[in-house]
């Protein structure tokens, strides 16, 4: 029955990834993102809360949990630095590609190429990677990832999984946020495929899965969008009361809040979908979707709430700006979002959203 | 956290639906086409209460022993309005039965007074309605400015006043009206009072014409010293020591708000599935634009819905729910206007044409971001507890 709780586990969860959000990455903000990279001691701290292996299956040593945990723990990291949260997952969505179309063998054989510290594997779905013509190598260009370094790449084309470990060439880029996890262009020319798979359902789950890392990165930014503007407004005198308390600021407020709400339920409800085994391809492709569009309206009006100084470095809302849409350029954005959502919506027969 | 929808409550929304099909859909379409409020003596209504509808809660007086009603909490209240007003909205107001005033009766009111008032919904001889009234024509959503009055004399009140846009009110057995006592105004001097139909005073109904919703009539009536006894002031005079009286209104409005929400993605929805049947017969969906608007039709009303149903869930947990259920009813309202409008989008010229369905809820849904407080209002009452705005 309907239930928004979260439980114990999943609150104990949260309560521990917003610990570290808020002792480590918050605090190490700028250092990140000058540094293009995370501290070791950061790294040394996620480790020791037990978040680096939090999807593994239990005979890799991970805590087997599901897509529900992970979106949770992803808005925590993500509201204090998204390129942060990118950068001390060494999987990233690449996992996904395992868990749902590879077995235990080629999992190992992934996990034991990223080893090495600040190793990070690179999740490549859409129409810039494709199968070599003679069918036995890899082929991708890739205009931008978040990510300076590419360890193994995990490519879906069509429904099978490609697994890349060597020939992977990156260039470096500046990145237009995100920036503590780096940027790269990245390309293959028949690069060679170390395993493969396939699996049509499993594909279908992995994208999903791959949606709802991407949309929950993307709602903690927005949160702390929110968050610290609306503090920021409340604050912040002018025409002798609060910014906050002229009526156009406090329904753009709440109207950020409203966006903010519905796209969290939307990523919940999705992640739910994946734990529970139910067809949820269409539900994280909307979720993403809509977490994108609520992006558009709550990254720029962070900075303009706070005026000038939105638009300089001493605050954060020019990052969040600047994080929260390079988010939605990821893994096919937007438009790959609701054109998966479109096709499932208008290719199901019968009625639309219908309860029960 | 769970999202799942029960078995029960999935048998009851078959039930909805199978009604909603046969029935709501059809008579609402007709009172659309007539332009007129289904008539008393419509079918339709014989039909509601042969299948159970229209009784109270009101389980009778002490040592009644009757049986309980299965209880429905606010989530699944959410989805079967959802559902209701996914067939006709307007029906589902049209409705017989003791209405939005129930739950106060059922809250405030004395054993005598539910006797009285709710004793004719426990076993029909024939549909009955009542209905509140609050709105006036200078007091909408702020209720705090309504200017009905009500003087004691004797044994009795003495109302005056006027009201206006009341669901149900020429045909109700009685109304529930919101009055300011003591020549003041504001929430402390509100006092909610039983008129009963007849009563000498109550007059000048007034059926409005309207844009959409039309299968129930929405009713402006004035007070002209209407003279009630004393013990049609609702819980009695205990009960308003203190500023109890708006708060009455209050609780009706904010359980409203989910529920007003809850219709809106229900009519959304209305229009998403008109929209799409049109678009595969005239084999528009492989169009790109066509697709796209689809999908954000049901991804907002996808999200509409979540939103009423936390609120919903709160509720049911006795959590406030202020922020959430306004929110819920801002959004939504909202998602139910631009999804029938980009399903009049959908259909071009078809839709200007005046009969189709998504024009008559593009009219329908409207109402959705006005009653229970429009969608600025809500946004005050947002604002408020986000960033403390200002009274």
């Amino acid at each position: 029955m309907f239930d928004l709780d979260p439980g114990d586990e999943l609150a104990l969860l949260a309560e521990t990834a917003r610990k570290l959000a808020a002792e480590e990455l918050r605090p190490r903000l700028r250092e990140a993102e000058a540094a293009r990279a995370v501290a070791d001691p950061v790294r040394t701290a996620y480790a020791e809360v037990g978040l680096a292996g939090l999807e593994l299956p239990a005979a890799h040593d991970g805590a087997g949990l599901g897509a529900l945990a992970r979106v949770i723990v992803n808005e925590e990291l993500a509201a204090a630095d998204a390129g942060a949260a990118l950068a001390l997952d060494p999987y990233g969505p690449a996992l996904y590609g395992l868990l749902e179309i590879g077995d235990s063998a080629m999992l190992a054989d992934f996990l034991g190429g990223l080893t090495a510290s600040g190793a990070r594997a690179v999740w490549l779905d859409g129409p810039e990677v494709r199968l070599a013509a003679d069918g036995a190598g890899v082929e991708a260009d890739v205009a931008w990832l978040p990510t300076s370094r590419a360890d193994a790449v995990l490519a879906l084309v069509g429904d099978e999984l490609l697994l890349v470990r060597e020939e992977i060439h990156v260039r470096e880029l500046p990145g237009a946020g995100l920036r503590a996890a780096g940027a790269c262009a990245l390309r293959l020319e028949s690069a060679s495929i170390a395993a493969r798979m396939s699996s049509r359902m499993g594909a279908l789950r992995a994208r999903a899965r791959a949606r709802l890392y991407a949309a929950s990165l993307l709602l903690g930014v927005l949160r702390d969008a929110c968050d610290f503007s609306r503090g920021y407004a409340m604050e912040r005198r002018a025409f002798g009361r609060p910014i906050a308390h002229h009526q156009a600021l406090a329904f753009l407020i709440t109207d950020m809040q409203m966006a903010l709400d519905g796209a969290r339920l939307l990523v919940h409800e999705a992640a739910w979908r994946v734990d529970a085994g139910l067809p949820c391809a269409g539900a994280a492709a909307a979720a993403f979707a809509q977490c994108i569009e609520a992006s558009r309206l709550i990254g720029p009006a962070g900075v303009q709430i706070l005026g000038g100084h939105g638009f300089m470095a001493d605050y954060p809302m020019e990052k969040a700006m600047r994080e929260s849409r390079a988010l939605g350029l990821w893994l096919g954005g937007f438009d790959a979002a609701i054109e998966d959502a479109g096709h499932e919506l208008c290719d199901t027969p019968g009625l639309a959203l219908e309860l029960a | 956290m769970d999202f799942a929808i029960d078995e029960r409550t999935r048998e009851r929304l078959a039930d909805a639906r199978e009604w909603g099909r046969a029935a709501m859909r059809p008579a609402g379409l007709e009172a659309d086409r007539l332009s007129a409020p289904l008539p008393i003596d419509h079918p339709y209504f014989a039909k509601f209460i042969e299948r159970g509808g229209g009784r109270t809660r009101w389980t009778g007086p002490p040592g009644a022993n009757r049986p309980e009603r299965e209880p429905t909490s606010v989530v699944q209240t959410l989805l079967l309005l959802e559902e209701l007003a996914y067939w006709d909205r307007g029906v589902t107001v049209a409705d017989p039965g003791p209405g939005l005033p129930e739950t106060n009766v059922l809250a405030m009111g004395t054993e005598e007074q539910k006797q009285r008032f709710l004793g004719p919904f426990l076993e029909l001889d024939r549909p009955r309605w009542a209905c509140f009234a609050m709105t006036e024509p200078g007091a909408g959503s702020d209720a705090a400015a309504i200017t009905t009055s009500a003087r004691k004399d004797g044994d009795s009140w003495i109302l005056t006043g006027a009201k206006c846009f009341i669901g149900g009110a020429s045909r109700a057995d009685w109304i529930l009206v919101q009055a300011v006592v003591g020549g003041e105004k504001g929430r402390g001097a509100q006092r909610a009072f039983f008129v009963e139909q007849g009563t000498p005073g109550l007059g000048g109904f007034k059926i409005e014409k309207k844009m959409g919703l039309k299968a129930y009539e929405s009713t402006s009536f004035t007070l002209s010293d209407c003279r009630v006894p004393a013990t049609n002031l609702l819980g009695g005079e205990e009960r308003y020591a203190s500023s109890a009286g708006f708060k009455t209104a209050m609780r009706t409005f904010n359980a409203g708000r989910p529920i007003i929400a809850a219709n809106a993605v229900g009519m959304g929805r209305a229009a998403l599935d008109e929209a799409i049947a049109f678009a595969r017969e005239h084999d528009l969906v492989a169009r790109e634009r066509v697709r796209d608007r689809l999908e954000a039709m049901a991804r907002k009303l996808r999200m509409a819905r979540l939103v009423c149903l936390r609120a919903g869930w709160l509720a049911d947990r006795a959590r406030p729910n202020i922020v959430e259920a306004s929110m819920a009813k801002a959004l939504a309202a909202g998602v139910g206007q631009e999804a029938t409008a980009l399903g009049m989008e959908l259909l071009g010229a078809t839709g200007a044409r005046g009969d189709h369905l998504i024009e008559k809820l593009y009219r329908d849904v409207k109402a959705m971001d006005i009653v229970e407080g429009t969608g600025q209002v809500q946004r005050v009452i947002i604002a408020r507890e986000l960033v403390g705005l200002p009274r």
